[in-house]
C-alpha cells in the first residue's frame, strides 16, 4: 500500500494561538508564539487528530517536533501533553523521534516546563534548546 | 397661445414667498432644485416643504413629456415669426428693386419713342400739315403700353392727339416729353408727349408678391418640420430617457441611462448623461456605503445588548462566587497574619482559596481550575463543595489525604472515572495546614508549589507535579507525602497560583514571562512590609512588568506567616 503523503497544517499565529507549521512530508512540525486560546480543545484536537494520522503509517522517517512557546497555559500545557505522547509511544516502536524545547535565556518558567515535560520521555530524544536574544 | 411652460395652471402660486429659503429677499442665495425645476416647467404637482430632498412624483408630469413638447412649442413660437418676417422683408426688397429697374427702362424706352418720334417731325412747317405725320405717329401705338401721344405746336395748341389721356390713376403711367427741334440752336417748333402705362409692371410685382408669400410660407414649413424632427430626435428624447431614469434614481432604483439607442443624444445631453451616470454611481456607492453603516450600527447595538446582557450575568455570577470565598480573616484566630490576592481574568475565574480554622488547625488551600471565566468558576463550585464534604463530613486533617479525596470527588464529579465523560478538566492545588500547637506547617501539592522567602532566601516546595481531576491513564495513582515545613521567624509563606509568575512583559528581545524568581524578587524586596502592603505592592508591580500586555490568566496569591506574639522572633 503507497503512503499518501499527507497535507500539510500551516496556521498564522494570533494573539492567544500559535504559528502552527505541520510538514508531515519533511517529517518537520513546529509550534511557536504563545498559546491560551479560549477553548484550547478545538484548537489543538485537529493537530493532535492529525499527528496521529501521520503516525499509523509507518514509516521510518524521522520526526523532529520543535516547539517554541512564550507562553502556554495550563489547558494548553494538557494538550501538549497529548501531542507528545503519540511521538513518544511511536519512538518506543523504533521510529526517531526528537522533541526540541525552544526556550529564552533567563525565561525559567518556561524552561522548568520543558524539564517537567520532559521527564515523561524515555524513548525519544527530548532536546532542551536555549536561544539567546537576537 | 400662451405657452403652458411659462406659468403651469397646476403650479399653485406659493402664498409664503417671502419665507422661503434663498429666495429673493436673500438675494444671492442659490437657487432651490424646486425653483430650478419651476422654471424650467418640470413642475406639475403642488410643492411640499422641504423640496431639497427627492420626492416621488416631483418629475412624474415631466417624464410624461408633456412639458418637453411645450418646451419644443415655444421655441417654434418664438423663432418662426421672426424667419417669416425676416424672409418676406427680403422677398419685398428684392421685388422692389426689379420693379424699380422695369419702371427705369420703361422710362428709357418712353424717351427713346418720343425723341425719334419728335426727330422724325421736326419740320420747320410741320404744324401747317400734320396730317403727313400722323402715320408716323401711329406708329407708336404699336407699343403694347401705348396708351397717348399729344402733338402740340410752338404756341402750345393741340395740334394732334391719339389715344385718350388718363385720368387718375398717373402712377401707373409714365409720360415722356421731347421738343420739336429742327436745328440745334433754334426754338422748338413743338412739343410731343408720350404716354405708355406700367399697369404690366405692376401685375408682375403682384405676382411675384404671391410667389415671395408662397415661398415663405413652404420654408416655414419645412423649417418647423426639420427643427420638430430634429429637436425631438436629438433633444427630446434622449432628454425623456434622462427624465425615466431619474424617476428611478427618486426611488432609489440606480440605473443608468443609456442613450446609445437608435437617436444620438446632443453632445450637451451626452455629456449631462454622463455626469448624471456618475451621479448615480456615487449616490448608489453613498447609499450602499450608507445601508451597511446602518446595518453595522445595528449589529453594534445589538452586540452592546448582548455584551451588557453577558457583562450583567458574569458581574452577578462574581457576586455568587465572591460569596463563596472565605472571609479573609477567617484564621485571625489561629495567631496567623493572612493576606490574600484573589483577582480573576474575567470578573470571576478558576481560581479559588479556602481559609478556615477547624479543630485549632489554621486550613490553607489555594486551587487553580482549568479555564478561566465561567467554565473556570464551574470548577471552583465542585472544588468549594468537596472541600466542605472532605473538611466537616470526612473530616481529613493531613494535607495529602485531602488532595486525594479532592481528586477523586471531582473526577467523580465531572464522571471522568471512566462513566464516557468529554471532561478534561481538572485543577492545579496546594494545600497547607497551620498547626499553631507544635509551630508546624503540614503541606501537600498537586502541580501547585508553597513558596518560602527567608532573608532573601527563596525555596520552593514542589508537590506532585500531575495536578488534580482529569481522566487517569491506566494505572495512574495521586502520589505524594506531607512535608512537614519547620516554622522559623523571618519566613512568608506564598501559596500561588500560576497566574502570578505567568505576567508577560518587557520589550521584544526580551520579552518573557516574569517567572516565579521575578515574582519572589519582588515579594523579597518587600518583607519588612505588612504583608497586606506587601500584597499591594506585588500586584502594583506585576501592572508595571506588563506594561501594555493584557493579563494571561486569573490570579491568585495567599500569603501567610505567623505573628509574633506565637512566634516571637530569635533574639
Amino acid at each position: 500500500m503507497g503512503s499518501q503523503p499527507m497535507d500539510p497544517i500551516r496556521l498564522a499565529p494570533t494573539d492567544r494561538s500559535p504559528l502552527v507549521d505541520f510538514d508531515f512530508e519533511a517529517g518537520h512540525l513546529q509550534l511557536r508564539g504563545e498559546s491560551y486560546p479560549e477553548d484550547a480543545a478545538a484548537f489543538f484536537g485537529p493537530l493532535l487528530q492529525a499527528l496521529r494520522g501521520y503516525l499509523a503509517e509507518p514509516s521510518p522517517d524521522p520526526i523532529t517536533f520543535e516547539v517554541g512557546l512564550a507562553y502556554f497555559n495550563s489547558s494548553s500545557a494538557k494538550a501538549l501533553m497529548n501531542l507528545f505522547m503519540p511521538l513518544e509511544d511511536a519512538a518506543a516502536e523504533g521510529r526517531s523521534v526528537t522533541v526540541r524545547w525552544l526556550f529564552a535565556d533567563g525565561d525559567e518558567t518556561i524552561e522548568e516546563a520543558g524539564e517537567d515535560f520532559a521527564a515523561d520521555f524515555s524513548s525519544a530524544r527530548f532536546e532542551m534548546v536555549r536561544e539567546q536574544p537576537a | 397661445m400662451k405657452p403652458e411652460i411659462l406659468a403651469p395652471a397646476s403650479t399653485p402660486v406659493p402664498t409664503d414667498a417671502p419665507l422661503r429659503r434663498g429666495g429673493s429677499l436673500r438675494g444671492a442665495g442659490p437657487r432651490r432644485s424646486s425653483e430650478f425645476l419651476k422654471a424650467a416647467g418640470f413642475l406639475d404637482v403642488p410643492q411640499a416643504d422641504g423640496a431639497d430632498t427627492m420626492r416621488p412624483g416631483a418629475l412624474r408630469g415631466s417624464a410624461r413629456g408633456r412639458d418637453l413638447d411645450s418646451l419644443a412649442h415655444t421655441l417654434f413660437l418664438r423663432i418662426y415669426p421672426v424667419i417669416a418676417v425676416v424672409v418676406l422683408v427680403t422677398q419685398i426688397g428684392i421685388a422692389w428693386v426689379n420693379y424699380s429697374d422695369q419702371i427705369r427702362l420703361y422710362k428709357e424706352r418712353a424717351d427713346l419713342m418720343a425723341a425719334l418720334s419728335a426727330k422724325a417731325i421736326a419740320r420747320p412747317d410741320w404744324s401747317a400739315t400734320p396730317e403727313i405725320y400722323r402715320q408716323q405717329v401711329q406708329a407708336l401705338t404699336l407699343d403694347p403700353a401705348f396708351r397717348s401721344v399729344t402733338l402740340r405746336n410752338a404756341a402750345g395748341a393741340v395740334v394732334m392727339s391719339i389715344g385718350d389721356m388718363p385720368r387718375g390713376r398717373t402712377f401707373e403711367l409714365i409720360i415722356s416729353q421731347a421738343d420739336l427741334v429742327a436745328a440745334s440752336g433754334t426754338a422748338p417748333l413743338g412739343r410731343l408727349t408720350l404716354a405708355i402705362s406700367a399697369e404690366a409692371l405692376r401685375g408682375n410685382a403682384e405676382k411675384q408678391a404671391i410667389l415671395a408669400l408662397v415661398t415663405s410660407l413652404i420654408l416655414m414649413l419645412v423649417f418647423v418640420v426639420t427643427l420638430h424632427a430634429n429637436v425631438r430626435r436629438h433633444v427630446l428624447a434622449p432628454l425623456k430617457r434622462l427624465l425615466l431614469a431619474m424617476r428611478e434614481v427618486e426611488h432609489k432604483r440606480w440605473v443608468p441611462v443609456d442613450l446609445d439607442g437608435e437617436f444620438r443624444a446632443s453632445n450637451e445631453i451626452d455629456v449631462i448623461s454622463q455626469a448624471f451616470n456618475r451621479m448615480v454611481d456615487g449616490l448608489r456607492t453613498g447609499d450602499e456605503a450608507k445601508q451597511l453603516l446602518q446595518q453595522l450600527e445595528q449589529a453594534h447595538a445589538k452586540l452592546a445588548d448582548a455584551n451588557r446582557f453577558v457583562m450583567e450575568s458574569i458581574g452577578y455570577a462574581r457576586r455568587i462566587q465572591s460569596s463563596v470565598l472565605p472571609e479573609r480573616s477567617a484564621l485571625a484566630g489561629t495567631g496567623l497574619e493572612v493576606a490574600v490576592l484573589w483577582e480573576p481574568l474575567h470578573l470571576v475565574g478558576g481560581d479559588y482559596f479556602w481559609l478556615e480554622e477547624v479543630d485549632g488547625l489554621g486550613i490553607l488551600v489555594v486551587a487553580d481550575c482549568t479555564g478561566h471565566g465561567v467554565p473556570g468558576a464551574f470548577l471552583t463550585l465542585i472544588v468549594a463543595t468537596a472541600l466542605d464534604r472532605i473538611l466537616h463530613e470526612r473530616r481529613l486533617r493531613a494535607p495529602t489525604d485531602i488532595l486525594r479525596a479532592l481528586d477523586t470527588m471531582v473526577r467523580a464529579q465531572l464522571r471522568q472515572d471512566g462513566r464516557g465523560s468529554e471532561s478534561d478538566d481538572g485543577l492545579d492545588c496546594g494545600v497547607c495546614i497551620w498547626d499553631r500547637a507544635n509551630v508546624e506547617i503540614r503541606f501537600a501539592g498537586a502541580g501547585l508549589a508553597l513558596t518560602t522567602v527567608t532573608d532573601g532566601v527563596v525555596t520552593r516546595i514542589k508537590g506532585a507535579k500531575r495536578g488534580l481531576g482529569y481522566p487517569q491513564r491506566a494505572g495512574e495513582q495521586f502520589a505524594s507525602v506531607d512535608v512537614v515545613v519547620p516554622v522559623t521567624p523571618g519566613t512568608t509563606y506564598y501559596l500561588m497560583t500560576d497566574g502570578i509568575s505567568d505576567q508577560m512583559g518587557g520589550l521584544k528581545p526580551t520579552r518573557r514571562l516574569l517567572g516565579h524568581r521575578g515574582v519572589t524578587d519582588i515579594l523579597g524586596a518587600h518583607q519588612a512590609l505588612p504583608l497586606a502592603e506587601q500584597v499591594a505592592a506585588l500586584e502594583t508591580e506585576l501592572v508595571a512588568y506588563r506594561g501594555g500586555e493584557a493579563r494571561r490568566d486569573d490570579m491568585t496569591l495567599v500569603a501567610f506567616r505567623p505573628t509574633p506574639e506565637v512566634l516571637p522572633a530569635v533574639a
